[in-house]
């Protein structure tokens, strides 16, 4: 093993990392905020990365496509693709409360994996998209993951301060009142549903910035990417260790989560060969046995919820 | 990312480059595949067998200077996000010389993408039959051992073109099986300047598919190629087909291949039918393999695991041939199985290591097939085209 190999290493981690940073992000917006269950990120993923696939891409008989647009149009493409598709579905699902909520959602990902694998025209089916443009794609290996890295680390940046902005500003105290307490927070007058819906958009908005950072990472797409496991559960450990309702808590989880994920696997690898496939398990088991000892002894998670108020609350009573 | 998790991934780093620290001399070849996932139920079988090409190997001498051919196991889950971490950690963390795998299709095209191209490593999929696998960009370092789903419904086309099928009226089932042969068929037909004079598909599980069948015989065609289960929705098409008269001659792709049909119809109203099919073709390849894999606990009949063995193999011949170079690693795998020189049949590697220590051109013949990869490393299938004959299927001619 090489040093320049590690170097490779931790930059596709890295990368990965930022991408279920978005996800967990998105996430935290709707169930740290907004206390909405959303149990369909796949699905939001999904839309981004098709979304900016077909924009994207390259042209193909029999499809949608062929529009050769840079891929940053591409990744707003997906963000507004993910935000249009979520607006019907909130309108409908949201008036649904917590764990009903997180059934409906759990259909509309499932419908979307449904569609995205039976609609040729639009996605090319089963087959997926694939010759997908990778910015700074034509780099050596080494380079060209920095570049992407960097793309990345700069679209996490801004997502995050944007919605950091936003959990400090009004809105985001007034999500939390929505969230603790509904009913305090309609005698206030707030709109609730109107606010509740805003969340889910742009929480599914940043899910499918996710997908298509995704997919242009691997240059294509196709439905076997939809997995509930991998895009909807992994991301709600993520944000469940990370400390929902704290963005930097997110980003946390989600670091902590895929380092691991990808690197137990190294550690499985130690074992003798004749238990090297069955090794494999373990990391499964890792992952729900992580969560467990979390819900267990640290339910607010690594970095919890901070509680703004509470300090000048405490001053007063002196 | 913020400090903290860099500090994080630093000190993980760290801990597993002290751990992971095997005898420099030995040569790597990643086995990547869904170990867990959709596809669990299959990849330990298919992972054994290409174990079993290294372990041959390594008991017949070793790889290069008698060194040791190492299989590093990854778990590819069968999605992108598996096959893309499972390649990264053997390509930089293992330093494979090459990767048999990953088993699933969006796994290959994703790790392919992001990992093997850029890094310039050899990777041939043993299972990864999507027809986009053929289109990638990959400066020749992209394989497989099995034939594209595309291949059977091309070669069927030009088949039945020679057999002076000139209009033909296509019928398939809506789902990736049905579109995917119907599409490639298709467009063969077409470019064969055949007709196709109606061309739709159908949802399965209807009581009735008379009115379409009515639309697709208005175009004019005798015959109706059907890509369908013989025992499912085929066997109605069929029936009513027959029993309307809709058309005369029926043509099926080899999910029709299905003893159902001569239960249900009867060997005697089946005379115009026929039905391609993948041929398991008996060759001495494919016995050694079978005792070999039966001798070491496997099964040979388990789905796969003849072209997980011939990509290990193969890619040893490679390794061997390029004396452990790995960007040579892609045109050596051209070398020993092009078609020409010294046949070896699998298991044969010490004849093998001393053909190619003295220059002489070897071609290895697979357990799957002769494994002549084409100008996008794609190997084609051997099909055949079948008719009834008694109470069983009898072959009328190969199809190319």
């Amino acid at each position: 093993m090489e040093l320049i190999g590690l170097a490779n290493y931790a930059l596709f981690m890295g990368i990965f990392i930022g991408i279920y940073a978005l996800l967990a992000l998105g996430l935290n917006i709707q169930w740290g905020f907004a206390g909405l269950f959303n149990a369909g990120i796949a699905g939001f993923f999904a839309v981004g990365a098709y979304a900016s696939a077909i924009v994207t891409g390259p042209a193909a008989e029999g499809r949608l496509g062929g529009f050769d647009m840079p891929f940053f149009v591409g990744w707003l493409m997906a963000m507004v693709a993910a935000a249009l598709i979520a607006w019907p579905i909130g309108k409908i699902c949201l008036r649904f409360r917590s764990d009903y909520l997180a059934i409906a959602s759990i259909g509309v990902a499932e419908i979307i994996r449904l569609v995205v694998k039976s609609e040729p025209a639009l996605t090319n089916g089963a087959r997926g998209i694939t010759s997908l443009p990778r910015p700074f794609g034509d780099l050596p290996y080494v380079q060209s993951q920095m570049a992407y890295l960097a793309i990345v680390a700069i679209v996490l940046l801004g997502a995050y301060s944007l919605v950091e902005r936003q959990f400090n500003a009004p809105w985001g105290r007034m999500m939390r009142a929505i969230r603790d307490n509904e009913l305090a927070a309609r005698a206030m007058g707030k709109n609730i549903e109107r606010r509740r819906l805003e969340a889910f958009i742009f929480g599914s908005a940043l899910m499918g910035l996710g997908g298509a950072l995704f997919a242009h990472f691997n240059r294509s797409i196709t439905p076997e990417a939809i997995d509930p496991m991998v895009a909807t559960f992994l991301v709600w450990i993520m944000l469940i260790l990370g400390g929902s309702g704290n963005n930097r808590g997110a980003i946390l989880g989600a670091a902590m989560v895929w380092i691991i994920w990808s690197m137990s696997e190294i550690a499985t690898d130690q074992l003798p060969a004749e238990y090297a496939v069955k090794a494999k398990y373990i990391r499964l088991f890792l992952i729900g046995l992580m969560l467990q000892l979390v819900l267990r002894f640290r339910p607010e998670g690594l970095l919890p919820e901070p509680q703004r108020g509470k300090a000048v609350a405490d001053s007063n009573r002196e | 990312m913020n400090s903290k998790a860099l500090a994080l991934v630093g000190g993980l780093m760290a801990a597993t480059a002290l751990a992971a620290a095997p005898a420099k001399a030995d040569v790597k070849i990643g086995l990547l595949g869904g170990v867990s996932g959709p596809i669990a139920a299959m990849a330990p079988s298919m992972v054994e067998a290409a174990q079993l090409a290294i372990s041959q190997v390594n008991a017949q001498g070793g790889i290069l200077d008698g060194e040791q051919l190492v299989g590093v196991v990854g778990d590819s889950a069968c999605n992108p996000q598996g096959g893309t971490d499972a390649a990264t950690k053997a390509v930089n963390i293992e330093g494979v010389t090459a990767i048999v795998g990953p088993h699933c299709s969006g796994a290959v095209l994703a790790a392919a993408g992001s990992v093997t191209i850029p890094a310039g490593v050899v990777l041939v999929t043993p299972s990864g039959t999507s027809p986009e696998i053929t289109g990638l960009d990959d400066n020749d370092t992209v394989f497989r051992t099995v034939p594209s789903d595309d291949y059977q419904g091309r070669a069927l086309a030009r088949t039945l073109k020679e057999q002076g099928y000139d209009k033909v009226a296509v019928a398939y089932i809506n789902n990736d099986y049905g579109t995917g042969l119907a599409n490639s068929f298709k467009s063969e037909f077409e470019a064969q300047g055949g007709e196709i004079a109606g061309y739709a598909a159908h949802e399965e599980g209807k009581a009735s598919y008379r009115s379409n069948l009515a639309e697709l015989s208005s175009g004019g065609a005798e015959t109706l190629v059907i890509f369908d289960y013989g025992d499912g929705t085929g066997l109605t098409l069929l029936r009513q087909a027959l029993e309307n008269g809709f058309f005369t001659n029926f043509i099926g792709g080899d999910g029709m291949k299905s003893d159902a049909p001569i239960k249900e119809l009867g060997a005697e109203n089946l005379t115009t039918f026929f039905a391609s099919s993948p041929v398991g073709e008996k060759s001495d390849a494919l016995d050694t393999f079978n005792e070999a894999f039966k001798g070491a606990g496997g099964d040979p009949d388990a789905i796969f695991v003849t072209t997980s063995y011939d990509a290990a193999f193969l890619l040893a011949l490679a390794v061997e041939k390029a004396g452990g170079d790995k960007a040579g690693v892609a045109a050596a795998l051209r070398e020993v199985s092009n078609g020409e020189g010294e046949a070896i049949l699998p298991g044969e590697w010490e004849k093998a290591k001393k053909l190619i220590a003295d220059g002489t051109a070897i071609d290895y013949k697979g357990a799957a097939g002769d494994q002549n990869f084409d100008e996008a490393g794609d190997v084609p299938g051997t099909y055949a085209l079948f008719k009834v004959e008694g109470d069983a299927f009898a072959v009328v001619s190969e199809m190319k």
